[in-house]
């Protein structure tokens, strides 16, 4: 690990400037995970009053739940649709910007503020514009023969919350395509005209291969991003149903716990969860590698 | 100001690399004394050693007869000037140069005199209220200047400071070096790769190889009497021409060429040592041994490129000498250099009165 | 641009305006209906221009609140929300740049530890350890209080990996300089660290008022005292009315409200955020 030529000598001091940030680490995170661990070894009784050890008995109900391989589908489906709608919209969105030399810094900041909307009010939003009775996207949809509703189907529900989704993504996956295409050398673009390439000959075969990092980057960072941080997209707006439609895994592991107060098997979820974050950070860290010298 | 002293100090880095190898060197008080070599031969490591950002691995260190080797940089009373300058990009001129100060609890009203006058020995003061960035290079090297004698410290530390001006400001710079710290009196030790800065600046030239003291003394004395093949080479530009040659029975030859006689010196392989000015060449069109392949026109001077005995030659003339395909050397008794051919080492100094031939 | 195509630069403008439009519209409808009265929703269509009832709806909410729906005033919410966002960002700037200022200037056994359990901390997002941290939090006490929404999450790895990527840019003459001109650790950190990061430090602190302002499961699981409860989780409360159709004027202007303090950090610290949001990344 790098450091530099001239430090510092001095006993406690770096400890005690790194006191904080690990205690919050071993109280809040390194404490608690072991807890899930050991937790998901165990199982309780109805009543809390007896636990006892299971070993891998949580692990082995979870993979034969349907429910829970439901859970496993469906986040699998959400991901990789939020990943794709907004991540292609916004390599759209970039190039337009991209190629209108005057005002795409005003462009960019009528679309970059969406980042900034907390995923619950994502979730209300397109909840409200689709809400059954009042919305006016089904009111649209009615009017071209489609009855909508995704308080009873589950499909309408998973286009309701990838919308929400991806709305909120679009600026962020935006900001990285123009710091992207931006990246790319001008001089790369004019020799591949001079090679009589047309402008979107040029995007397949110049630009977009050298996009290439940024879109597997972004593509590892929106499937983490649909794993784990809208939580608050499907609560607001579908709380999993209708019939576990939208239940994704991380949704069932908070109500696992915090509902039916299922706590071993909440725990096992998490533990499944955690490697899964860990194999994503794993292969983001690959990418960063690539790009970054220690 | 005090004088520094250096006994045995060695330099090992973790990781084993043996950077400086074992070093004496005593600093007079007020002297000026400059560490050349190429890179990587332990300079700058040497200098920060004395400066305190290195540890020293072995051996010791004392400035004004006081150890030093477990001193922070901010108790041996030293002050250094960076090759980047090292300026506190957030700061301005005037906070740069106080901040040394200010660390040390001085008084206000006596920060503010000291700087007043440092500003004005250098001619910064137009700018005292400027950020380093808003400042030209030079004016940045004035400034790194400023915060080592604003502190009037026992010993001035210089690596390579002026290797980032060009080359026109860099002469400047060196004239104003010198001045200021004949004025100042203060002992300076002074890092650099550039062999002429060295030979002007030194009262004292420390050529360093490889980690070693190569050889030290008055920057004359090293030109005119090096040491080693290596001092001979890294003093002076053009470089000093190194022939492999021969002696038997006091002869000296390059390939069947005699150059001299009756020196002093054991039978074998030798290396003679030439200084492109220090000798001459006659047009001889028939039996000259220099084969001359090309000519640098440098304005007063020329440089003649060829060979002698299949090895390449250099020779320093003025422009009003003839040329011509072929010539012969011109030598003058004190221009030839005897190494020892494996070694590198001078062979004999007493011999110079010894006769040269000049023939071929 | 390499060669000028009127149509296409035309087509990239209409890609941009449709999808600036695309983007708003959600917003747009939001905001028309928190200016519309109640009475206005009950016809089953959606007013598509604004109201006349702005200023009595978000006063209403801003300062008396929903008594029906057990909601405290806006006001309380949003400064429970600013509170929570401040001492986030803030506290992740504090012990990040202190971690990062000791992983980098010092050598002390074991530092690599010291690195890898917040490197750790990256691959632990609360979501996945809801249960056992919310037990910590609670058998510590700290349920329902300003240090229990925020102190769990001020642990950062990016942030330090951040500032410890700056510091590596730093030179190393810089810090020599000042140890010869006497300064400490600590004076180094003061005069020159934090002066230098002041850019990184305000990028950062864009991202991370965001991040915090907006965040939703943790205040729903350690706040159930209505006087703790967050703009950003409160709408769920508000929207969710038992067996009744949402009072939906009420519900968007609380989304409004819930979304102009972070939108105006974006927009208003455009250049900053995006260069927080592009390095945080590395
Ligand atoms: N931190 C270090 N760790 C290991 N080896 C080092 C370190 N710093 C320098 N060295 C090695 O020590 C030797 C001397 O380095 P030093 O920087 O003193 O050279 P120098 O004479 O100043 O060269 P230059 O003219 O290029 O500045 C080199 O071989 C270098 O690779
Ligand atoms: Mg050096």
């Amino acid at each position: 690990m790098q450091t530099k030529r001239t430090i510092f000598h001095n006993r406690w001091l770096p400890y005690l400037l790194l006191a904080p940030q690990l205690a919050i680490t071993v109280i809040f995170f390194l404490w608690p995970a072991a807890q899930a661990v050991r937790q998901s070894f165990l199982r309780e009784d109805a009543f809390g009053l007896k636990t006892e050890f299971v070993g891998l008995g949580n692990y082995l109900r979870l993979f034969s739940d349907p429910s829970y391989l439901n859970a496993f589908q469906v986040t699998a489906v959400f991901a990789v649709s939020v990943a794709a709608l907004s991540m292609g919209l916004a390599l759209l969105l970039a190039v337009a910007v991209d190629r209108v030399l005057r005002a795409n810094q005003s462009y960019t900041t009528l679309l970059v503020w969406p980042y900034a909307v907390a995923p619950a009010v994502a979730g209300v939003l397109w909840w409200f514009l689709f809400n059954p009775t009042i919305g006016i996207l089904p009111y649209a949809l009615e009017q071209l023969g489609y009855d909508w509703n995704h308080n009873l189907d589950g499909t309408d529900a998973m286009i309701l919350v990838v919308i929400a989704a991806s709305w909120k993504q679009i600026s962020y996956n935006f900001l990285f395509f123009v710091a992207g295409l931006q990246a790319i050398p001008q001089s790369l673009r004019e020799a591949a005209a001079i090679d009589g390439a047309g402008p979107v000959e040029r995007f397949f075969t110049v630009v977009f291969p050298l996009l290439s990092p940024t879109t597997f980057f972004l593509l590892v960072i929106n499937v983490t991003y649909t794993m784990f941080e809208t939580f608050a997209v499907i609560d607001a707006a579908t709380e999993g149903g209708p019939s576990q439609a939208t239940n994704i895994l991380v949704y069932k592991v908070y109500r696992d716990g915090f509902v039916s107060l299922n706590l071993g098997s909440s725990a096992a979820q998490s533990v499944i969860l955690m490697f899964i974050v860990i194999a994503l950070t794993f292969v983001q860290f690959r990418w960063i590698e690539r790009r970054v010298q220690y | 100001m005090a004088r520094i002293d250096l006994d045995s100090v060695r330099k090992i880095y973790p990781g084993g690399v043996e950077a400086v190898k074992g070093v004496d060197l005593p600093i007079e008080d007020g002297g000026f004394v400059v560490l050349v070599g190429p890179s990587g031969c332990g300079k700058s490591t040497l200098l920060r050693m004395i400066a305190g950002l290195e540890t020293i691995s072995d051996g010791e260190i004392r400035i004004g007869g006081r150890r030093v080797n477990d001193a922070e940089p901010a108790d041996r009373d030293i002050a250094m000037v960076f090759q980047n300058y090292a300026l506190y990009p957030h700061m301005s001129v005037r906070q740069n140069l106080s901040y040394g100060l200010r660390n040390r609890r001085m008084a206000r009203d006596e920060i503010a005199r000291r700087v007043e006058e440092t500003a004005r020995i250098l001619e910064i003061d137009a700018f005292l209220d400027r950020r380093p960035k808003a400042l030209s290079g030079g004016q940045r090297q004035r400034v790194a200047m400023g915060r080592a004698i604003v502190r009037e410290p026992a010993a001035f530390l210089f690596d390579e400071p002026l290797s980032n001006l060009d080359a026109k400001l860099r002469v400047q710079m060196r004239g104003e070096i010198k001045q200021l710290q004949r004025r100042l009196g203060t002992t300076s030790v002074y890092v650099t790769h550039d062999q002429l800065e060295a030979m002007t600046l030194a009262d004292t030239l420390v050529v360093l190889n490889g980690g070693r003291i190569e050889q030290a003394g008055r920057p004359l004395d090293l030109y005119r009497h090096p040491d080693t093949t290596f001092v001979a080479s890294f003093l002076g530009s053009p470089a000093m021409n190194l022939l492999s040659a021969r002696v038997s029975g006091g002869d000296l030859r390059v390939g069947s060429l005699p150059l001299a006689a009756r020196l002093p010196v054991p039978d074998g392989p030798v290396t003679a040592g030439l200084r492109p000015e220090a000798f001459r060449l006659l047009p001889d069109s028939t039996s000259g041994a220099f084969r001359l392949d090309y000519v640098e026109e440098l304005g007063s001077t020329r440089l003649l490129h060829g060979h002698l005995e299949g090895q390449r030659l250099v020779c320093q003339m003025g422009i009003e000498h003839p040329l011509a395909d072929r010539m012969t050397l011109d030598l003058d008794p004190e221009a030839l250099h005897v190494f020892d051919a494996e070694r590198g080492r001078r062979l004999d100094t007493a011999w110079q009165r010894a006769q040269i031939r000049s023939l071929a | 641009m390499v060669e000028n195509r009127p149509l296409l630069t035309l087509l990239a403008h209409l890609a941009l305006i449709a999808g600036v439009a695309v983007v708003a519209f959600p917003v747009y409808l939001a905001f028309v209906a928190s200016t519309h009265p109640s009475s206005a929703f009950l016809s089953g269509t959606l007013p598509l221009v604004p109201g006349d009832h702005m200023g009595e709806t978000y006063s209403r909410m801003l300062f008396s609140g929903v008594s029906t729906s057990g909601a405290p005033p806006l006001w309380l919410m949003m400064t429970n929300s600013l509170i929570m966002a401040l001492s986030i960002a803030i506290g992740k700037i504090a012990i990040s740049i202190l971690s990062a200022f000791a992983i980098v200037y010092f050598r002390f056994p074991c530092r690599a530890l010291a690195f890898w359990m917040i490197f750790v901390t990256l691959m632990l997002p609360v979501e996945v350890r809801i249960v056992p941290t919310f037990e910590v939090v609670a058998n510590l006490g700290m349920l329902d209080t300003y240090a229990g929404l925020s102190i769990p999450l001020i642990a950062s790895a990016t942030a330090t990996f951040l500032f410890r990527q700056f510091f590596l840019t730093v030179p190393d003459e810089l810090v020599e300089a000042a140890r010869i001109d006497g300064a400490g650790p600590m004076r180094f950190f003061r005069d020159m660290l934090l002066p230098l990061s002041r850019t990184n430090m305000a990028a950062l602190f864009v991202i991370l008022f965001i991040y915090g302002w907006n965040q939703y499961l943790w205040p729903l699981l350690v706040t159930t005292d209505e006087s703790q409860y967050t703009i950003v989780m409160g709408i769920k409360r508000l929207a969710n009315v038992a067996d009744a159709d949402p009072q939906w004027n009420n519900v968007m202007a609380t989304v409004i409200l819930a979304m102009v303090p972070p939108v105006l950090v974006v927009i208003g610290m455009q250049k900053l955020f995006v260069k927080g949001l592009v390095e945080q990344e590395k």
